[in-house]
């Protein structure tokens, strides 16, 4: 059974406690966001995500999206579910309130989100692609387009759409095909091809504003050849009504393994009418502009799974009665003890608890840094929260998608023969995890992008915003009674860290293939210590608070254990990350290609 | 005849005489500056008092030191030409007009001691015609020495002997420019132009030429004939700029007029009427208005480089060009003239006539391929010579190519026969001779080069960063070998097992490369990411590392020179100040720079420093003299900007030595070393007795001051309290004693405590990225 009630004690405590000191003090503009309203915000999401997005999930994902006659057509429900959500304003909660949005920071935004991941992932795609185009629209577009376009995207009337890939290219944007010709009114025709292009067309709103990569007639060739346009599938009247068909739609829908509820489409774009977003043939910056909040959207999506498959495996260890306990009889008035008595049981049970605490505990320090980028006050905090946003970004997409992906087969595990069967909804989660690790540029160009780019950026100049800080706290907390054997162990972790961070900087200059080697292990060890520093910082403060009294002990007093359990069961393998890491390409390339 | 030259005189004070006169009193030799008498005003003297007045204020200083100043005497020609008498050579630099010249000699003739060489620097005018109507005697003392600007920094002379000059003479002459003014001398014949100016000439009008024609721009031109070609990356027109626009004419002028008609180059002169414009509107390059080149100013104060349009003539901001990758950007010189489009066009319309000009003036200019080669790399600054550049493209595809193109092919590139002009045979370099035979390039008496060494032998360790070599008669040369020299663990890990390896099997060790600066210091880039993972401890380990290396070296049983040249920054200076002698090319620029970076010395440059300062007995003695002055020098960063200024700073000792030319500075670090080597016992262990937390007060308190008037930032002044505290002996007073562990201690505690401060992170982050001190 697929159940999910908001973690919202744990996303106030990320949220309002654990990063109090991230130095990057207080950030301007979100003053209305204090204790009171983030806590009413959550709870109308919850509500709204239980009520509404949570049934729809599994039936959703037996109805599937249906195209028919060149219409996409969502599944019973979603059109009323997507009316409720605008109508909560929740389109347009991170967006600045000049264009009719909340004006939210990210670090709320992304709990927001969290929620929706959770309840339907599928459904929470067509607003997460229109926030990732409004990203792109509001930094890069004209104020004509802005002025336009914003405040219907923002409102939800509009929906967004980000079409980059092509048949014979994805990762590779180097190679894209189509094509964007200059009109005499300024405006370009645009005609092409695209593939898995999430909420290309749908049934939910009226208009869709897609934004395509595009090469101009003059493009140099690869990379730095593509130019970003907006192409509506309706041309607007300037009243905002719509006007005629743009040439642009759907020619197919994908069969996936997974997240059937989101239409993936396959476009064509035919003479369609487009606008040029930002500068000629600099198109892939401007899309970059929205690849971290982006690549951290998509980070969430694992955690939200992540989530929801650990409180509906909860549920059912619960409920679940087989065997009894190995100390003695739990439940004595049944035929059999609830199989979470069994440590296997509390193996899995404690491994996805602390993945999705882990996880939430980072995302709300680098939704922070998100946040403080722009709003932080001091020059010097900015630019620290934009390296640690740099660094953390593919450490995040990469690792909370993989540990989401775990924690839905774990749930599946849990549930045993039943979580194989659909009617369970557990396998729904594996199914849905699985395109996070995929999608917004795979796990493994995740980590290439990390120790290709991010580490070596600068002398180093991203990791100081992450290492110090961790660095500095083990130094200060090494004695402290409470959580020193903890610190110990994140002392070990961030050694191992440190001189794997040194192995890949020194080979990694002589040989690229080297450092392209270590790097998924590289960038699973970097998140462990990340989470283990949260972990720890989180135990510190819980400790303070049980030590001071308070009423909230139990979430304090579980907080300390899952701590623990992270630092006793999930550090210490990880550290042996290192060793893969020191052992060198030579064992992966070294076998010829004829013998694969 | 004299044998030796105890006394120059320099007549002309122009830019080039002046900065003769100014080299040969930087070698400790008297000279004596005369121009003509100013047409009015009552000092007659005026013109040369002016020009030594004018280069104490010129930068670079074509002065070493204020003191080789006073060794300039000035005069005129009408009251003191007499006192040529007491001249072993005279030089002289005076205009370029043949009857001017002659009526000199005619008078030199009259005052001068026979046996007294006499030397013209001109760069046009055939020595024939110069030492026309003089006297046999004259006629045998006479020679070219032609110097290049300016002369303290150019390494190359061309030295053209006459049919009647007496070799001996010649050969004075040249030892001294050799050893004294530590030029290399590159033998010329009487041809017009001699070697470098006239394959230079025709090499930059081809280029300007091929750049028209072929509609190219220029910052194109530049990147194409920069650095892919091993030319400065000024490239053609940016080296216009640099000369002069309005000179060009002037040469051109100079040597149509005095080349045969048939001379290639003859058919390649002429002027753009482009560039008439700009000369004649005073745009005349770095000195003018502007030149190809402008640094146009904004109204916010911001700089936008600007280049001409050859076509329109417009300015608009310099475009970065970057047309050639691969190996062709890398030095590939068969791929750069073998690209397709504008690249391989433009290399080839410039290299293939120039170097089959340069191919054409062997033996005419200069008897050898290797004079031709010296010439251009010493006075253009050539990364390779004509003829190496040849063998890169391989001889018989440049004379396919210029046949192809219906350019002549001249006999030396015949004689070549498909084989290269240099090879190594034996462990020695050859060159191939108009004889169609390889011949050996034989060094001068007293020249080492670790290159030829390196040519015949393996070094005894080796790593990334350090190499040890055999260098003879029992003397082992430590070379740094890392990226720009930067010292890192690799280095330190090379000096410790470098102390057994001597002790063991040899006599003494010199501290020596060929790079092109000694060692600005420790690698701060590795320092950089050590410092972003917060690697404290890592950190720490290496600056005890290289204490624990410097201090094996000091206190190892073996004389250790040092013989450091161009930049010797940080810990760079810091291993000069742990040998036991410094034998320094007098172009050597040592200090200890680090607090630009926010940080303090590290490697016992502190306690050395010290000591340097104590042990001056022209110094006044007491616990705070000698660490103020050091506190001064260190604290701001202070590098001195020749090896004299070096020893007034105590970077350098008194007795250490000094090497005029930079090819001799291997050979006589070898001689000191074995010259201590009997009886060699090392130092003993320095006490200090320092002032303590006073004597940081009494420090701060200057500090304080500067602060306050603005000329010191806030971090300036923590970065000045942790090098007094260092200086001071931390919490000693005068009455104990502060051993040199007890400095190191200091050192590292200090070092480290700045280095975890975010400010000196930001300072060495700066200049990673800059190459400029960032005062925050």
């Amino acid at each position: 059974m697929q159940v999910y009630d908001a973690p919202i004690r744990d996303m106030r405590f990320v949220l309002e406690e654990l990063h109090n000191d991230d130095g990057f003090g207080d950030l301007e503009g979100f003053e209305d966001f204090d204790g009171d309203m983030i806590a009413a915000i959550l709870e109308e999401a919850n509500k709204l995500c239980k009520e509404v997005l949570l049934p729809l999930n599994w039936p959703g994902d037996q109805e599937g999206c249906h195209i028919e006659n060149g219409v996409v057509r969502t599944p019973k429900g979603f059109q009323e579910a997507y009316k409720a959500f605008c109508e909560g304003g929740w389109a347009g909660l991170g967006v600045d309130p000049k264009w009719g949005g909340q004006g939210a920071p990210h670090a709320l935004g992304k709990m927001v989100e969290e929620m929706t991941c959770s309840t339907n992932l599928s459904f929470g795609l067509y607003p997460g692609l229109t926030g990732g185009a409004m990203v792109a629209l509001e930094a890069h577009g004209s104020d004509e387009l802005k002025n336009f376009y914003m405040p219907r995207m923002a409102s939800g009337e509009w929906s967004g759409t980000m079409c980059l890939t092509e048949p014979h290219c994805g990762t590779d944007l180097g190679m894209l095909r189509t094509k964007a010709v200059p009109q005499d009114d300024g405006g370009f025709l645009v005609t092409g091809n695209k593939i898995f292009i999430s909420a290309g067309d749908h049934d939910l709103t009226d208009n869709i504003v897609h934004l395509v990569l595009a090469r101009l007639p003059d493009a140099p060739p690869g990379v730095k050849g593509i130019s970003l346009f907006l192409v509506p599938k309706y041309l607007p009247n300037e009243d905002g009504s719509l006007g005629n068909r743009n040439g642009a739609g759907p020619t197919a829908i994908e069969h996936k393994m997974g997240l059937k509820a989101s239409a993936t489409c396959q476009m064509t774009f035919e003479d369609s009418k487009g606008w040029l977003i930002g500068e000629p043939n600099k198109g892939l910056a401007a899309m970059f502009t929205m690849m971290n909040t982006e690549r951290v959207a998509v980070g969430i999506q694992g955690l939200g799974i992540g989530e929801i498959a650990y409180q509906s495996a909860v549920w059912y260890a619960k409920d679940r009665l087989q065997g009894r306990s190995l100390s003695g009889v739990k439940n004595p008035d049944g035929p059999a003890d609830p199989i979470i008595v069994h440590p296997d049981v509390r193996r899995m049970l404690m491994t996805m608890r602390a993945y999705n605490e882990g996880s939430r505990a980072v995302s709300a320090w680098v939704s922070r840094a998100l946040d403080a980028e722009h709003a932080a006050k001091e020059p010097e905090a900015r630019e620290r929260a934009k390296d640690f946003v740099a660094l953390m970004t593919p450490v995040v997409k990469s690792l909370f998608t993989d540990l989401g992906h775990e924690s839905a087969h774990l749930a599946v595990q849990v549930y045993g023969g039943h979580g194989y069967i659909q009617e369970s909804g557990v396998e729904q989660f594996a199914r849905d995890a699985r395109i996070a690790q995929i999608y917004e540029g795979t796990n493994g160009i995740q980590a290439l992008d990390l120790v290709g780019r991010k580490l070596p950026d600068r002398m180093g100049r991203n990791l100081r915003s992450f290492f110090h800080p961790v660095s500095q706290f083990i130094e200060d907390n090494a004695a402290d009674p409470a959580i020193g054997k903890m610190v110990g162990g994140l002392q070990q972790a961030f050694g191992a860290l440190q001189l794997s961070t040194g192995h890949i900087a020194q080979k990694g200059l002589k040989d690229p293939e080297e450092a392209a080697a270590a790097a998924t292990d590289y960038l699973k060890l970097l998140g462990y210590v990340a989470m283990g520093y949260c972990f720890a910082k989180a135990a510190k403060i819980s400790a303070a608070a049980l030590e001071a009294g308070t009423d909230d002990k139990a979430f304090y007093e579980a907080k300390i254990i899952t701590a623990r359990f992270f630092f006793d069961r999930l550090l210490p393998p990880v550290m042996a990350q290192m060793m893969a890491i020191t052992s060198g390409k030579a064992s992966m390339m070294d076998m010829p290609e004829d013998a694969f | 005849m004299a044998n030796t030259i105890n006394k120059v005189c320099v007549i002309g004070a122009g830019t080039m005489g002046a900065g003769i006169a100014a080299q040969v009193a930087n070698a400790g030799v008297p000279v004596l500056l005369l121009d003509i008498v100013p047409k009015d005003g009552e000092n007659r003297n005026a013109i040369a008092e002016g020009a030594v007045a004018k280069m104490l204020k010129t930068q670079p200083a074509p002065f070493m030191s204020k003191r080789a100043a006073k060794l300039v005497e000035t005069g005129n020609i009408d009251d003191h030409l007499d006192k040529v008498a007491e001249c072993d050579w005279v030089v002289e630099a005076i205009i370029e007009r043949l009857d001017i010249k002659q009526s000199l000699y005619e008078k030199l003739e009259a005052v001068r001691k026979p046996g007294t060489a006499v030397s013209s620097n001109t760069s046009t005018i055939p020595l024939a015609q110069l030492t026309d109507g003089r006297s046999d005697q004259f006629k045998q003392d006479f020679l070219i020495t032609h110097f290049f600007n300016p002369p303290r920094y150019m390494r190359l002379i061309e030295i053209v002997a006459g049919p009647q000059s007496n070799a001996d003479t010649v050969a004075m002459v040249s030892d001294f420019v050799d050893r004294k003014l530590g030029k290399s001398v590159v033998d010329a014949e009487d041809s017009p132009g001699f070697i470098a100016n006239r394959v230079g000439t025709f090499w930059i009008q081809q280029a300007v030429n091929s750049a028209f024609e072929q509609g190219i721009t220029v910052e194109e031109a530049d990147e194409i004939g920069g650095r892919p070609m091993g030319v400065p990356k000024t490239g053609i027109f940016g080296l216009i700029d640099l000369i002069g626009i309005d000179l060009m004419p002037h040469l051109m002028k100079s040597l149509t007029s005095t080349l045969p008609k048939d001379d290639p180059y003859q058919a390649i002169a002429r002027s753009e009427p482009l560039i008439e414009k700009m000369i004649e509107e005073g745009y005349t390059g770095r000195k003018g208005k502007g030149g190809f080149y402008m640094l146009e100013k904004g109204a916010d104060g911001s700089r936008t480089k600007m280049a001409k349009n050859l076509q329109t003539g417009e300015y608009a901001p310099a475009r970065g060009s970057r047309l050639v990758h691969g190996s062709a950007a890398r030095g590939d010189l068969g791929k750069l003239i073998s690209a397709k489009g504008k690249v391989g066009d433009y290399a080839w319309a410039v290299l293939g006539p120039t170097l089959s000009y340069a191919a054409m003036i062997v033996p005419e200019a200069t008897k050898t391929v290797v004079g031709v080669d010296d010439a251009m790399k010493l006075g253009y600054n050539w990364k390779f010579g004509p003829f190496e550049m040849i063998d890169k493209i391989g001889v018989t595809t440049l004379i396919e190519r210029l046949e192809a193109d219906g350019l002549p092919v001249p006999e030396m590139l015949r004689i070549a026969d498909g084989r290269p002009f240099y090879r190594v045979e034996g462990g020695k370099r050859q060159y191939l001779g108009t004889d169609g035979e390889y011949h050996d390039i034989v060094r001068a008496e007293g020249v080492l080069k670790l290159e030829d060494i390196k040519l015949s032998s393996e070094p005894l360790l080796a790593n990334g960063s350090a190499a040890l070599w055999d260098v003879g008669d029992g003397v082992v040369a430590l070379e740094f070998t890392g990226k720009m020299n930067a010292l890192d663990e690799q280095v330190m890990k090379i000096i410790k097992k470098a102390v057994p390896l001597v002790q063991k099997d040899y006599k003494a060790l010199v501290v020596y490369n060929e790079g092109s600066n000694f060692s600005a210091g420790a690698n701060l880039g590795l320092a950089m990411f050590a410092l972003n993972i917060a690697a404290w401890s890592e950190v720490e380990k290496s600056v005890k590392g290289g204490q624990d290396a410097y201090k094996a070296l000091k206190y190892a049983p073996f004389p250790v020179v040092s013989a450091p040249f161009g930049m010797a920054l940080g810990g760079g200076c810091e291993i000069c100040l742990n040998s036991d002698a410094t034998q320094a090319h007098a172009e050597t620029y040592i200090g200890l720079v680090e607090t630009g970076v926010g940080i303090i010395p590290g490697w016992g440059g502190c306690g050395e420093m010290l000591s340097r300062w104590i042990n001056n007995p022209k110094y006044p003695k007491g616990p705070m003299p000698a660490v103020s002055k050091v506190f001064e020098i260190v604290s701001t960063a202070t590098v001195a900007k020749s090896a004299a200024e070096a020893k007034e700073l105590g970077f350098l000792r008194h007795d250490d030595g000094i090497t005029m030319n930079r090819d001799r500075l291997l050979f006589d670090a070898k001689q000191r070393a074995l010259a201590m080597v009997d009886g060699y016992q090392a130092p003993e262990k320095p006490e200090y007795r320092l002032p303590g937390p006073s004597g940081a007060a009494a420090l701060k308190l200057a500090v304080d001051s500067f602060h306050q008037q603005g000329k010191a930032t806030d971090h300036d002044v923590t970065v000045a309290g942790e090098l007094a505290r260092v200086l001071t002996g931390g919490d000693t007073d005068p009455t104990e004693i502060t051993t040199e562990a007890d400095l190191l201690k200091l050192e590292v505690e200090g070092f480290m405590r700045l280095a975890r401060n975010p400010k000196s992170q930001a300072r060495v982050e700066h200049m990673l990225e800059t190459g400029k001190p960032l005062r925050n």
